[in-house]
């Protein structure tokens, strides 16, 4: 193992901002993959993962079974994780939404900038992300449909769901997009609840990035197999949205089967108590995820669907 | 006098709703589908708009008998934002700029944008007034995607203000409100100036001359086109970029955007610890300092400045 620095920042006071990377055979002229922790400071479990990650590794790497190389990068906005913020403290931008960067530009695309560098020429690349509401979900696959996405090794992960989709205007400034569009099989999974470490997802996850891996030639071990991942395109998905905001009561966990009619949570009105709603089932299917915030909005969605509708 | 209308309503967790109000102002007699919507407070920081919005109220109620078509002012969309000194909709610290069109079926920022949309769609015109942000101070401008320059310049022209800068269309810009207007039909034309979390008194009083004859030449007011000034056109020259070389505090050498000679100093950076001067910052080009950094904190990177100069 190799402990290197891919950027280092100055602050005006703080101390500088150090990213780190580990990397793992090195030398290997064999197939390279790469994995980024968190980008922004409410992505613990994304941190909890990857830096898990790292040191399964260098076990792996004393037990000679690394065939390929290997480099794990936990954490990019260490200042934000460092004081409970979510984005890069001064100026509040995401640094996933700075790709591919630039050198010459404002701060967090200096930062992108000099990350995208080093992810140069990996052969598959897997973003861990959190998610970008107050939601939590079964561990997905998040692939885009730049262009260059590569399906097969999003499978090889072996997860329940692949989310395969045409990207927004937003994605095209976010990694997975830019570092398809270089040359690199990127996707992302997605997981756990943001600000919170889960260690049924995160062991899921750990497990499925092994898989690939070894799938990939670049760890000679033999994992087990996972899913033969179920494709959700945007169809497969019913949402349901809360009516009434108050308090939110889920009575299900992620990943699990429901039926229709089955009630999946309730609104109570958070001053007097009242009874609001039961949120129901319309449909047979996978709760794949759900609100995770015990005050819910009016209209918030509270829970998704999943139900091989496209396939009928 | 306008009547004031909410025209997006949500109740939020606890015996409060996130609303979106209005007011509309209409001829005194006849009937008019004509329609322009004046719109500031997408930033919950930008505050300039807020005092435009107050200037034209103040103006269209004491002149009621002016009034040709329906003329509506919103002046806080992210309502919740300003009335915290919160950029983002608070709670999901989403731009919601970076939101449009929304969606019924997605989480609040999302159905805020939708509310926004449904309720100014049909409008001829739309002006939707930015401050810059906390870090920034902007001259009176306008910003067109070079898709549309051919049918917003003209319109900009009219508007009073300093520049008019016409830049390459960027994907990540589709999510804004503007071009989800200006796809639906709706001339849309984003006005930036002075700085976040301000006031300043002059540009508001310069913004309601220019919206007035706009509504004037446009068939909106029965007055007189004001005499306005013609704004600098950003094809005939370039703009220059200034961003800090090394973190520190910037000190500005001048007040004021201005116009300025190439290889001023336009300000410096120093540290505070030390006492040392760590950089001049120079102008590389001659021209008008448009945009002149606010807020003194600056990383490597940072914006400090832009000029734009005229070429030959
Ligand atoms: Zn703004």
């Amino acid at each position: 193992m190799k402990r290197i620095e891919i950027l280092n920042f100055k602050s005006p006071n703080r101390a500088p901002l150090k990213v780190e990377g580990f990397i793992f055979g090195e030398e290997s002229a064999g197939t390279s993959i790469a994995f980024i922790g968190s980008m922004s400071g409410d992505h613990i479990n994304q941190l909890y993962v990857a830096s898990g990650l790292v040191d399964y590794l260098r076990q792996k790497e004393e037990e000679g079974k690394i065939t390929g190389k290997i480099l794990v990068i936990p954490a990019i906005n260490t200042y934000a994780l460092n004081m409970g913020e979510t984005f890069w403290p001064l100026d509040k931008t995401d640094i996933n939404m700075m790709f591919p960067g630039y050198a010459q530009g404002e701060t967090t695309q200096r930062i992108a900038a000099k990350l995208f560098e080093s992810l140069q020429g990996y052969d598959y690349g897997v973003i861990l992300e959190g998610r970008r509401d107050q939601g939590m979900c079964l561990p997905y696959v998040k692939l885009i449909q730049s262009g260059y996405e590569d399906i097969d090794s999003a499978r090889d992960l072996g997860m329940r769901f692949i989310h395969f989709r045409p990207y927004s205007p937003i994605e095209t400034v976010m990694l997975q997009y830019n570092w398809q569009l270089w040359g690199t099989k990127a996707c992302s999974v997605v997981f756990g609840k943001n600000g919170t470490i889960d260690r049924v997802s995160s062991s899921e996850v750990h497990g499925a990035l092994v898989r690939l891996m070894s799938k990939r030639g670049i760890l000679d071990i033999s994992a087990f197999e996972g899913y033969a991942s179920n494709i959700i395109e945007p169809d497969d998905i019913t949402v349901l949205k809360a009516q009434c905001a108050g308090i939110f009561d889920s009575l299900v966990g992620c990943g699990v089967a429901v039926q229709k009619g089955e009630v999946l949570g309730r609104i109570t009105d958070a001053l007097s108590g009242e009874k609001l709603e039961n949120i129901t089932a319309p449909i047979d299917g996978v709760v794949t995820c759900q609100y995770a915030n015990p005050l819910i909005f009016q209209n918030s969605i509270a829970f998704r669907i999943a139900s091989a509708i496209s396939k009928r | 006098m306008g009547v004031i209308e909410e025209v997006f309503s949500i109740d939020l967790p606890v015996g409060e709703q996130f609303r979106i109000q209005r007011c509309r102002y209409t001829p005194q007699s006849g009937e008019t589908k004509k329609r322009i919507s004046i719109v500031s407070g997408i930033h919950g920081d930008e505050l300039e708009g807020q005092y435009v919005c107050f200037l034209l109220g103040e103006w269209l109620r004491s002149n009621p008998e002016k009034i040709k078509a329906t003329i509506d002012i919103y002046p806080a969309i992210n309502s919740l934002g300003i009335d915290s000194i919160t950029r983002s909709v608070p709670f999901y610290d989403v731009d919601l700029n970076r939101i449009f069109p929304g969606s019924k079926n997605d989480f609040l920022p999302a159905q805020i944008a939708d509310g926004v949309v449904s309720a100014m769609s049909g409008s001829e015109i739309a002006i939707d007034i930015h401050s810059s942000n906390v870090f920034l101070r902007e001259i009176p401008q306008v910003r067109i995607a070079k898709s549309q320059a051919d049918t917003l310049v003209p319109l900009a022209n009219k508007l009073n203000i300093d520049f008019v800068w016409v830049h390459d269309a960027v994907t990540v810009l589709e999510s804004t409100f503007a071009h989800a207007m200006n796809t639906l039909g709706t001339k849309t034309l984003v006005v930036e100036m002075g700085v976040g979390m301000r006031l300043s008194k002059a540009y508001g009083h310069q913004l309601l001359d220019g919206i007035l004859n706009l509504m004037a030449c446009e068939g909106f007011l029965d007055i007189a086109p004001l005499e306005v000034r013609m704004p600098i056109q950003s094809e005939v020259g370039e703009v220059a970029y200034l961003n800090a070389s090394c973190p520190g505090l910037f000190v500005p050498a001048i007040e004021h955007c201005q116009m300025i000679q190439k290889g001023e100093i336009v300000g410096e950076i120093v540290d505070p610890l030390s006492g040392q001067t760590l950089d001049e910052v120079i102008a590389p080009i001659g021209g008008i300092l448009f945009t002149l950094r606010a807020y003194p904190i600056v990383y490597e990177g940072s914006l400090v400045g832009r000029i734009f100069g005229e070429n030959g």
